[in-house]
């Protein structure tokens, strides 16, 4: 299959770099498989695990919360909040932030602001939970 | 001459203590850039790409519909200045000052100061300030820059400025950081300005379409960009101290020896004298 160059760069520093035959996200607007030659394309990264075709057929996960995406001249861009690949997420600790968001989020009378966050810090550990456990299936 | 001996060596002992402190801010602002460049390397590329793609897009932008794309003609302009906590690191701060200062010449501006040295310059000089809650650089965190990036996004909205600039000081080398402003809001002013007519424009696919996209992306953007920035900024005045420092220790170690030799000479002196005059007193007693 043919490739095209994928750039992921997160705060933390770039995560990757180098062709991939594909690259499998969810945005705002629902998933999206981007293949070499996709038009021009931009849209906004939602919360979700992400998967990455790589050049040998290996596939790679990863949780891929927050920032852009974009496909611009035949180049693939993401740029993530926050892109934690499957083998680095700490299970523990994300395990730990869900407990907390929980017990949060049973409080009663939670200002709009402190649920909002509390929901978020929730999906968050939702998504690392899921995209962890996916590289254990598999 | 042996009053003069004592002032001397007092003089030699409290540039010595000076010496001492100098030395060790420079060993301590070595050891913290070690740190803060690793910080900031990592996050440089995400600056850069984050700058070239969104020059992409405003380049190829044909459609202004989001607020935040928009060339606005609101004369009004947001500087976010990040400055440093501390003095003695140069001209660190005040290279950044005199820079802001000729940037913003004859503008109606704002200063959003990150930094306490920043808070302390604009209000000092009378310039409106958007908020002093971010008054330390050293204690603002990714949630923070979050936050700010939300706050900038809901004033420009509202329309409280047309144009967002955000001044902060480059990490070039260890011996070199050049202060840098660059365009935030609104995203047209990201296009460059000359543009090669003639050339087709890069039409862009926005999924779901390129308000939902530019509001959701913005903030986040922002928020990067301003991070990634105080990352910057806190390496290079921790290069620049450990320069200001460097340079300080040898003028002080250099003073010690130019005093050190004034000293011995006096000493000399002063010993001369006393044999000259023993053997004065001695060959007149004979």
């Amino acid at each position: 299959m043919s490739t095209f160059p994928l750039q992921v760069v997160s705060m933390d520093g770039l995560e990757y770099e180098g062709n991939v035959q594909r690259i499998m996200l969810r945005t705002v607007d629902g998933d999206v498989a981007i293949l070499a030659r996709h038009m021009n394309y931009c849209s906004a990264i939602g919360m979700g695990t992400a998967v990455v075709v790589m050049e040998d057929n290996s596939e790679r996960t990863a949780a891929c919360i927050g920032g852009m995406i974009s496909v611009m001249n035949g180049e693939c861009r993401v740029l993530p909040t926050t892109w934690e690949w499957s083998e680095d997420i700490d299970v523990a600790r994300a395990e730990a932030a869900h407990r907390e968001a929980q017990e949060r989020l049973n409080k009663q009378n939670l200002s709009k602001e402190a649920r909002n966050r509390a929901e978020a810090k929730l999906y968050r550990s939702l998504v690392r939970i899921e995209t962890a456990g996916k590289n254990h299936s598999s | 001459m042996a009053a003069n001996m004592k002032a001397v060596k007092l003089r030699i002992k409290s540039v010595q203590s000076t010496m001492q402190i100098t030395k060790a801010m420079q060993l301590v602002a070595a050891s913290k850039l070690r740190k803060a460049k690793e910080k900031a390397d990592q996050s440089k590329p995400y600056l850069d790409i984050l700058k070239d793609t969104l020059t992409n897009i405003a380049n190829g932008n044909t459609d202004f519909q989001s607020p935040y794309t928009k060339a606005t003609d609101n004369d009004k302009w947001l500087y976010i200045v990040i400055a440093g906590d501390r003095g003695l690191a140069g001209g660190y701060n005040s290279n950044l000052f005199k820079f802001v200062e000729k940037a913003t010449e004859g503008r109606d501006i704002t200063v959003f100061p990150i930094g306490k040295k920043s808070v302390e310059y604009f209000k000092h000089k009378k310039v409106p300030l958007f908020t002093e809650e971010y008054a330390e650089v050293a204690a603002v965190t990714i949630s923070d820059c979050f936050e700010i990036g939300r706050l900038i996004c809901e004033a420009f909205k509202k329309g409280e400025f047309g144009h967002v600039y955000l001044c902060y000081t480059n990490f070039v080398s260890m011996l070199s950081q050049v202060p840098e402003a660059s365009s935030m809001l609104p995203l047209s002013d990201f296009a460059s300005d000359e543009k090669e007519t003639g050339k087709a424009r890069d039409l862009i696919l926005y999924e779901p379409d390129s308000e939902t996209v530019f509001n959701d992306i913005v903030p986040e953007y922002l928020s990067g960009l301003l991070y990634t920035s105080i990352n910057v900024s806190v390496a290079s005045e921790l290069a620049a101290r450990r320069t200001a420092m460097e340079a300080a220790t040898d003028n002080a170690s250099e003073m010690i020896d130019k005093l050190s030799l004034f000293y011995n000479r006096a000493r000399q002196a002063s010993i001369t004298q006393e044999i000259t005059e023993i053997v004065a007193g001695a060959e007149g007693g004979s």
